[in-house]
């Protein structure tokens, strides 16, 4: 039986990732803030505010399993115009999708190092390599996170931990709300998606990536046409 | 609580497992002199990381309490306590005692 620790399992992707990899036998950590509804035998819920290193740390160190996957999903958004973004907005978007990804990035993978096996999979965007507008604080903590991926990879490849990037276009969930419907189908369109990108095709794309064989560490890839 | 026999233990033993591991029979003849990182080192940046994580769990093991080796304190002292293998015995035990709760 597999373990995975799955950060933001309260709600959209990470809650449909949950349920896919518990449907598949495995054992599932979730990481978030607030409980969630999700109740499973094999699915431990963990109150856990990702931005605070301790509290990440004191999770992990519940965790009795060798831990083979983690997915650092939890993310925050914000649409605004670079100008009008207030830096506490900037600040916070940082803190979740970087610094929490980082935080359980480094508890995790001590772990992982320790068995010489893992892998962690950062859920990042699209919208980093389009630059798109309107997103500048997003996609700048995302962009981070990249960065982190490529360096993590390298570092950790040596002790059998394989690290990726999986980014995706708008998928319909809390984050993406607050987007008006034009934008979103233009945005679709231009990402060679026009049906959208529903929960399960963004979950189907994740399994896909888990075995060795289908990603390099280090490698980002995206379920849109770039 | 942590003796210093037993923290020069702890760090000699993973570093013996570690030399068997990376092809590095020298590591299993480390003494409380050994250099861990730096010119002339055991272990490279890799391998450095690899024995702290490795420790923070024998720790764990042997002590019942969970530590983090490379803390902000560490990090920041002019005398790295990973340097030499006695530095990190002695480091082992101030983190320990540290994180011990008071009885």
């Amino acid at each position: 039986m597999s373990t995975a620790v799955i950060t933001g399992t309260s709600r959209g992707l990470g809650r449909a990732l949950a349920e896919r990899l518990l449907a598949e036998g495995w054992s599932v950590h979730g990481f978030s803030r607030s409980a969630g509804e999700l109740t499973h035998p094999r699915f431990t819920a963990h109150a856990v505010d990702i931005s605070d290193e301790g509290a990440v740390r004191t999770a992990v160190d519940q965790i009795c399993d060798p831990i083979d996957l983690l997915v650092n999903n939890a993310g925050a958004a914000s649409l605004n115009a670079l100008l009008l973004t207030p830096g506490s907005v900037a600040a916070s978007l940082m803190r979740v999708n970087y610094l929490g990804a980082f935080h359980c990035l480094q508890s995790v993978g001590k772990v992982m190092v320790r068995q010489r096996r893992g892998v962690v999979i950062n859920i990042t965007t699209v919208a980093v390599p389009l630059s798109l507008e309107g997103e500048a604080a997003y996609v700048a903590s995302k962009a981070a996170l990249d960065a982190l991926t490529k360096v993590a990879a390298a570092e950790l490849a040596h002790q059998g931990v394989r690290v990726i990037g999986l980014g995706f276009g708008p998928l319909s969930t809390d984050l993406t709300r607050a987007v008006p419907a034009l934008k979103l189908a233009e945005l679709e369109a231009r990402l060679g998606r026009p049906q959208g990108t529903s929960l399960s095709q963004a979950v189907d794309f994740i399994m896909h990536h888990l075995p060795a064989a289908s990603s390099a560490s280090g490698s980002i890839a995206y379920l849109a046409r770039l | 609580m942590l003796t210093r026999p037993q923290a020069l233990a702890l760090v000699l033993r993973r570093l013996a497992l570690l030399g068997r591991e990376l092809g590095k029979p020298l590591l299993e003849q480390a003494n409380e002199e050994t250099r861990l990182f730096g010119e002339a080192a055991a272990l490279d940046s890799i391998g450095l990381v690899t024995l702290m994580a490795d420790l923070e769990e024998d720790v764990r093991s042997a002590c019942g309490v969970s530590v983090h080796l490379a803390d902000e304190k560490a990090m920041s002292r002019l005398t790295s306590p990973f340097r030499r293998v006695g530095l990190l015995a002695d480091h082992l035990i101030d983190v320990v005692e540290k994180s011990t709760p008071p009885a």
